[in-house]
């Protein structure tokens, strides 16, 4: 008979526990009452509805819903949740972490392979959890004559630079985290911070494998930033305007790729070339040279850098749907919510259920235009993110000449017919004053 | 605030400017730069002029620092160049630099900056081009040309002759 843990004793088991609750009760006792007390002394508690919010108050209100409805709905509506959860952060994340499954999933169908199979019950889809487990507790190593700043620095940055990206994309109407005025020129600043932090990260290793990958990453994304940049002037030039949440809405009759097929396939290409997806992964060419410029990271460092590069897969997808498909616009397809069961509450034999703090919150906040414009847009960048990861199984990897070949005299030249055929559009009166819009 | 942002992003731009001039590592000298150009562009943001400033990160934070950073990665620093110690220079230099300091903040005390109103709204970017059409449109003929030559340029330097025959053969 195997024994898993053949010491097993329940009465030392017993006596772990009670110590474990002995040293927390004293821990708390000691320490965290005190330090609870001390911060309740020299916070100012916030006033609401014209009453002081002390603990007691406020633990009342949990099991209240009329009463916590509205801090919802305040909470909903401040910066730090759009940052952190909903267009921001935690959606993107959420998406990425989506894409990875479905990659693999669909490169090992692709390939007659199964894939993630054993984490979780159905078909790996833990798998994620557990890779995300093992990074965070690996070891970190440092290679010895790195430079230990930059490279510290690297995959923080990378993820905070992606971050940013992400914190621009419009969901729905008046979703977006920051929404300025010179939206499109903001992502194609932020869109030059990738390159400097790539071949910093890669130098700063000072190994041979990440130093190559760094100088193809480099030279890949400077180069095919030139036509990525222009391919998106034709959509400018369309809508009069750089932000990118009024682009968006430009588009409620038709999308602009009805009109710009070839920007939008050039702005495709160059996505996949910024992005290092298969057939334009030179930099982590792993038959090549290791894993490029991550060769080096281990941890969660590595981890952070492949959160960092599903964020921008996800902000990519994104800035194509919201530029060339549309964005938020489509047929109203979720149903408005019946208020009369708000209002009246239900019945269900002798009880009444009624809400009272639901109607604004519904009203205000969570409409039926932002979930409808959050479905679509949901919908149209997730076939993105399945056209972006299709390639992989599908295409070899191209060669460093032919790759510049391409960014520099076919993409950049296509780039400009495209412009010429918005210029064209204008001029000849389809779109603009006069025309369709 | 508006004077706190602008202290901090004078004392980020002058330290990290002169960190790029005496650091011992050219690679933290070219990051030291990148943090001066992106104080620029923080002078820019604060100067109500976005689609400068966004532009000053896209093009010299995004594009220039590379090119540098680039350039001292690949090249032996022992080749270009030849460190001369002689602490007169430095003192020459810093001297220069306050007698320049001097000349332009006179000038610019004198030219009736004090009379700008500051709660102007940013400068919309539509103006922008309107004016470049309008005003200044020779001005936008010649670098648009100068822009053609370089793209011109870009892709005839890429394009290699070498590789076409042998794709050809």
């Amino acid at each position: 008979m195997s024994v898993i843990a053949p010491n097993f004793k329940l009465s030392s088991f017993i006596k772990s526990l009670l110590d474990n609750i002995f040293w927390i009760l004293l821990l708390l006792v000691l320490i965290g009452i005190p330090l609870v007390f001390m911060v309740l002394f020299v916070i100012p508690l916030p006033v609401i509805d014209g009453e002081l919010l002390t603990p007691f108050l406020a633990l009342s209100w949990i099991a209240d819903p009329s009463r916590t409805l509205p801090i919802i709905q305040a909470f909903l509506e401040t910066d730090i949740f759009r940052v952190m959860a909903f267009p921001g952060f935690g959606f993107a994340a959420l998406l990425a972490a989506g894409t990875i499954f479905a990659e693999r999933k669909m490169m090992a169908k692709i390939q007659l392979r199964v894939g993630p199979f054993y984490c979780g019950k159905f078909e790996g889809i833990l798998q994620l959890m557990g890779d995300g487990l093992k990074l965070i507790s690996k070891e970190i190593i440092i290679p010895a004559k790195a430079d230990k700043p930059i490279f510290w620095a690297a995959p923080v940055m990378f993820v905070a630079a992606a971050a940013a990206f992400v914190a621009l994309i419009p969901v729905a109407p008046g979703w977006v985290v920051a929404d300025v005025d010179l939206g499109l020129l903001a992502v194609f600043a932020v869109i030059g911070f990738f390159p400097i932090i790539t071949i910093l990260s890669a130098w700063s290793a000072n190994s041979k494998y990440p130093f190559i990958g760094g100088i193809r990453a480099l030279f890949q994304m400077v180069s095919f930033e030139i036509p990525l940049i222009l391919s998106l002037l034709g959509v400018v030039i369309l809508t009069g305007s750089l932000n990118l949440s009024e682009i968006a809405a430009s588009q409620s009759n038709f999308p602009w790729i009805i009109f710009l097929p070839v920007g939008a396939i050039v702005f495709f290409i160059t996505m996949l070339a910024e992005l290092e997806r298969i057939p334009f992964d030179l930099p982590e060419a792993e038959s090549e040279i290791v894993a490029g410029w991550l060769t080096e990271l281990s941890g969660m460092m590595y981890g952070l850098v492949q959160l960092g590069s599903y964020l921008k897969l996800y902000a990519f997808a994104g800035l194509f749907v919201v530029l060339f498909l549309g964005g938020w616009n489509g047929p109203m397809v979720v149903p408005s919510f019946p208020m009369e069961l708000i209002e009246n509450g239900i019945e269900m034999g002798p009880i009444t259920l009624k809400i009272s703090g639901l109607a604004p919150l519904l009203s205000e906040v969570i409409t039926q235009e932002m979930l409808n414009g959050t479905l679509w847009f949901v919908l149209k960048t997730v076939g993105v993110i399945f056209f972006i990861i299709l390639p992989r199984g599908v295409f070899p990897r191209i060669r460093v000449d032919m790759l510049l070949d391409l960014g520099w005299s076919k993409l950049i030249g296509l780039a400009f017919v495209n412009i010429f055929i918005a210029l064209g559009l204008l001029y000849a009166g389809v779109l603009g004053p006069g025309g369709l819009q | 605030m508006a004077d706190i942002a602008f202290l901090a992003l004078a004392v980020i731009t002058i330290g990290s400017a002169i960190a790029a001039l005496e650091m011992r590592s050219l690679i933290y000298g070219s990051i030291a730069l990148m943090g001066t150009l992106g104080g620029v562009a923080g002078f820019f943001f604060l100067l109500d002029a976005p689609f400068v400033a966004l532009f000053q990160i896209a093009v010299y934070v995004g594009s220039i620092a590379v090119l540098i950073l680039f350039t001292v990665m690949l090249v032996k620093r022992e080749l270009i160049f030849k460190k001369i110690e002689d602490p007169r220079r430095k003192f020459a230099g810093i001297g220069l630099m306050l007698v320049m300091m001097l000349a332009l903040g006179a000038v610019f005390i004198d030219s009736g900056i004090k009379t700008i109103t500051t709660d102007e709204p940013p400068v919309n970017f539509r103006d922008i081009g309107a004016d470049f059409v309008m005003y200044y449109w020779p001005a936008l003929i010649l670098m648009g040309l100068i822009l053609a030559g370089s793209v011109t340029g870009a892709l005839v330097l890429a394009r290699r002759e070498d590789v076409e025959n042998e794709r050809t053969n």
